[in-house]
């Protein structure tokens, strides 16, 4: 039964699973890496870029792929109103605040889709999942085939962002020094409002697609933002690379242990590995500068 | 800092002094159900059945010559905690004289200690663990469950599966609540008790979602049947990941599973999908098919099981109240303890509402499959 | 002053159950009083010492779950599971401490968001001991016998009143007596400028490990009483939601006061039911109301007060 083909199609899986968690921890630690906000919403963010998605699809017929980029302009814009009626106000305060208030956040969220929408379960329909690639014995429909691809274009994407753009380097300086960067010009509202507006998107863009594959109801964020954490952790907090190893290591671990060990421990392996990663390396993996008591 | 003091000891003694009086004219009937949360999807429909039954009572002139029956509605949102408070204000605060309620059974079995303590029945909005009517001191029930427990279910389903179905290479999955875990675990034991091969038994977490591979690992053992023990949302999830992964195997689902939300979620891939089910728009019980025509009229949708019962359970409690001619609990749960000669919706043709002595129904529990994207029901002789 | 204010409290508390008519109100005043055993425990810990916990849910758990685990299995009264509660809990609260140790801040924090979830996981997965999804059962307080005499019966809703009160009034002088002390002035010390403190002298470890073992210990006490006011103990109760609501209850009261957590517990536990009447929107006002509280009164409520009071004078 344990066959090679068996190994690469638990795998496949793996990193499948792995790359929606990268694009939700890459937000996460963004937020986090630059703003030093700590939100327990981002699973919000995920659960309406999949209310989006579904609504553009059934209520208008956008197909899958061009409802993408509009939904996550869409949560793009809710993490901008988000981060201007939240988060600014309690800018400067410690970080319980934050805890906090994204906590209410994510309650009023939640319960604005649940009378939104409804209890019920939605899916995007989209001719795409009718596709269904076989390969070394390896099962896969084409949109969850594209999953990892668009996780990857977006990466890459974010990477160049952040690396060539002006933007990009106007966030980094705010994370690695936020008065000297305030000093050189950097205008921070602009940086959070852009912070919160890239992390937003990716979160929301991951939603979207997994809406279609798994279904969207109101509280799918909850699992979503602390299997977001976890791969924080483990990679590192405020470390966007870290952040897209870990995710994929994530995936990949627990689809392992679903298919090799018992889909008993499925969600208890992430949490084993947070516990082995605080414990001996808290900065994570390839972590920065923790806070040291 | 001493102000403040003084003002909360004031409060206190504000708070202290308020009183409260209940019961006017309509008979107050409490309703708890998980309103919202995980579990919102059956309690909305529950409550449906309720109220229909409700409409249909007080437009006939109601309860005790001419009391109309007024609902007080609170949602447990699935927390014993909630539930067991919402039952204490539903009787201290509002003054029911019975309540309808819970879904989930761990709500249940703790709201249900509250009732019997202040003697008011309590008739179940879905719950169907044997743990809840399991605490009921024989003889002297205050919680009642107008249909067989999940003991029942779950064996009715191992025996469809084995001699309707006639499968015996199976595997099992469910969700870890008490009710995933108490079907599958009757399940397994009926099964093999009868001589088929269980080749896994895995569990989820309910609201799980990636189900593909613990699927893929089921699909390398090739069973022919795979029962599941849970919600609709994972049921419809699973069976369509199954269909993408190449999982060719019989699905058996759980009472909750067979509605049309269900053949939507799970596209092409529900068909064939079968569940034991008590109650099908097109059942053969003639009582059940006139209830789903007038459900259909007055929501617009069609019925399923959760409405079912809903609509069961309310009228059991209305007929009762009424008999009793009182609105003493005592009297309420004695006349309701003699229901047998109420028919049920749900069930075979001419079922009626013997409750045995710990508040339990039992009936012969019928099979439901999907046809041409359709639900319809097997006969129950089969 | 403070002390009439505080009689008149203690005076109005003892007289609702036989002033108010309906219990109900009655039942809500145990489920507060819990709570203030919780909100006072976590305030030691996060308002004093500064120590971000998000764990009080796992205590509270750990705690009400000893007292039920001990029952089924080795039939022990409520005399035994109540100490055997808030030491098992206070273990636990000690097993937390280690990370604090090394770890300050946002890192705590999620330590222990991941410690809450874990003692979750297990609480739900760990069907042989926990009873899992089903839960385990609880029965009744048993008489307190010395000597083959009965002292003791708490029966019925206002006696358990009455237990509720004893133990939140216990647990809120010792809370004070702790703050008050030089422990406490300690604690401050460590949260104001922790490299400082421990340039001065102080010992900053055992006070962070005394700071999680103390509010474990309440919790765990708490947990315990929940348990038999329930009549069983479910994981629901004990999510990582009930520990966010506490540390709410202590911000949003205010922290490192003991009057604002007390202030916090009732707030929010008599909220949701204030709020019943508008069933759909309970819980997103519920939700505003938090990310309100945060943002207007940073110092919660007793720090709103204040401001007010030094404002008139």
């Amino acid at each position: 039964m344990y066959t090679f083909e068996f190994a690469l199609q638990i795998l496949v899986n793996g990193l499948i699973t792995g790359s929606i968690y990268v694009l939700v921890a890459m937000g996460l630690t963004l937020i986090f890496g630059i703003l030093g906000v700590i939100n327990f919403s981002h699973g919000e963010f995920y659960m309406l870029g999949g209310y989006l998605g579904v609504v553009a699809s059934s209520a208008y017929g956008v197909p899958l792929l061009a409802a993408l980029p509009l939904g996550m302009a869409g949560v793009a814009l809710l993490g901008i109103a988000a981060e201007r009626l939240v988060f600014r106000p309690i800018r400067d305060r410690d970080v319980t605040n934050s805890i906090i208030s994204s906590f209410g956040l994510a309650v009023v969220l939640q319960n604005a889709a649940l009378l939104a929408f409804g209890p019920q379960p939605q899916l995007i329909k989209t001719s795409l999942s009718s596709i269904s690639l076989s390969a070394f014995g390896v099962f896969v429909t084409f949109q969850r085939a594209a999953i990892p691809i668009i996780t990857a274009i977006l990466v890459i994407l974010f990477h160049v962002v952040l690396r060539y753009t002006w933007t990009g380097r106007c966030l980094r300086a705010v994370a690695q020094h936020p008065t000297i960067a305030q000093l050189s010009g950097v205008d921070v509202n602009r940086v959070a409002v852009a912070t919160f507006a890239m992390g937003a998107a990716l979160a929301g863009g991951a939603g979207l697609m997994m809406a279609s594959v798994f279904m969207v109801q109101p509280g799918v964020g909850n699992m979503i933002t602390l299997k977001a954490f976890t791969v924080v952790i483990m990679g590192g907090m405020g470390n966007v690379h870290g952040a897209v190893v870990a995710g994929l290591l994530l995936g990949v671990a627990e689809s392992f242990t679903s298919g090799y060990l018992t889909n008993d421990f499925r969600d208890i392996i992430g949490f084993m590995m947070v516990i082995m990663v605080l414990l001996f390396r808290p900065s994570g993996l390839f972590g920065r500068a923790v806070d040291r008591a | 800092m001493q102000k403040l003091w003084t003002l909360i000891g004031a409060a206190l003694l504000v708070a202290g002094s308020v009183t409260l009086s209940s019961a006017a004219e309509p008979v107050k009937v409490g309703v708890i159900l998980p309103l919202s949360g995980g579990s919102s999807i059956a309690g909305s429909e529950v409550i449906q059945g309720v109220k229909l039954a409700i409409e249909e009572v007080n437009a006939q002139g109601g309860v005790l010559s001419g009391r109309q029956i007024e609902l007080v509605i609170e949602d447990d949102e699935s927390s014993p905690t909630k539930g067991t408070m919402a039952a204490r204000k539903l009787i201290e605060s509002d003054g029911v004289v019975a309540i309808i309620g819970t879904y989930n059974s761990a709500v249940s079995a703790t709201a249900m200690k509250v009732a019997a303590e202040h003697k008011v029945p309590m008739s179940s909005g879905g719950s169907t663990s044997v743990s809840v009517t399991n605490q009921n001191e024989p003889g002297n029930p205050w919680f009642f469950r107008a249909f067989p427990g999940s003991d029942e279910q779950g064996t009715q389903s191992a025996v469809d599966v084995i001699e309707v179905l006639g499968k015996k290479r199976l595997a099992i999955l469910h969700d870890n609540s008490a009710y995933g875990k108490s079907l599958a675990d009757t399940f397994e034991k009926v099964t093999v008790e009868a001589g088929a091969e269980i080749l896994a038994k895995e569990s989820y977490n309910a609201g799980e979602q990636d189900f593909y591979s613990v699927l893929s690992k089921l699909r390398a053992l090739e069973p022919e049947a795979v029962y599941m023990g849970g919600l609709v949302g994972d049921g419809a999830n699973i069976v369509r990941q199954a269909a993408e992964i190449g999982l060719k195997a019989l699905f058996v689902g759980s009472g909750s599973m067979m509605t049309d939300k269900f053949i939507e979620l799970a596209g092409p891939a529900s068909e064939g999908f079968a569940v034991s089910s008590m109650f099908e728009p097109n059942t053969t019980n003639d009582y059940g098919r006139a209830f789903a025509e007038r459900y259909k009229t007055r929501w617009g949708v069609s019925a399923n099981v959760h409405a079912a019962l809903g609509y069961d359970s309310m009228t059991l409690v209305a007929k009762a109240i009424d008999r009793a001619g009182s609105t003493d609990g005592v009297a309420i749960r004695d006349a309701l303890m003699k229901s047998d000669d109420v028919p049920l919706v749900q069930g075979p043709p001419g079922t009626m509402a013997k409750y045995d002595e710990i508040g339990g129904v039992s009936f012969k529990i019928g099979m439901a499959v999907v046809k041409d994207g359709k639900r319809e029901m097997l006969p129950f002789n089969r | 002053m403070g002390r009439l204010a505080t009689l008149v409290a203690v005076l109005g508390s003892v007289a609702i159950p036989f002033v108010v008519e309906n219990s109900y109100i009655v039942n809500v005043c145990i489920v507060i009083f819990i709570f203030v055993i919780l909100s006072v425990g976590l305030d030691l810990v996060l308002g004093y010492c500064g120590q971000y916990s998000f764990a009080q849910g796992a205590f509270y758990g750990i705690g009400a779950y000893t007292a039920a685990i001990l029952y089924n299995n080795f039939d022990l009264s409520f005399w035994v599971t109540m100490p055997a509660g808030i030491l098992s809990a206070g273990l636990f609260g000690l097993l937390l401490a280690i990370p604090s140790l090394r770890l300050a801040g946002h890192f705590l924090a999620i330590t222990t968001i991941a410690f809450q979830t874990i003692v979750y996981l297990l609480l739900t997965q760990w069907t042989e001991l926990t009873g899992g999804q089903y839960g385990l059962p609880m029965r009744p307080i048993e008489p307190l016998s010395l000597f083959g005499f009965e002292v003791l019966r708490v029966e019925g809703t206002t006696s358990f009143y009455f237990l509720a009160f004893a133990a939140m009034a216990v647990a809120v002088l010792i809370a004070q007596r702790l703050a008050g002390s030089r422990l406490g002035a300690e604690w401050k010390a460590i949260h104001d400028d922790e490299l400082l403190a421990r340039a001065i002298g102080l010992n900053a470890t055992r006070n962070k490990i005394v700071a999680f073992v103390a509010s474990a210990a309440l919790a765990g006490a708490g947990g315990v009483l929940i348990a038999y006011y329930l009549g069983s103990v479910y994981p629901t109760d004990f999510s990582i939601w009930t520990s966010a609501t506490v540390v709410a209850m202590v911000v949003v009261g205010g922290r490192a006061t003991i009057i604002g957590p007390i202030i916090g517990a009732v707030i929010f536990t008599a909220m949701p039911e204030v709020l019943r009447a508008t069933q759909d929107y309970k819980l997103i006002i519920y939700g505003l109301l938090m990310i309100l509280a945060i943002t207007f009164l940073p110092d919660g409520a007793v720090g709103g007060v204040r401001r007010l009071i030094r404002a008139r004078s």
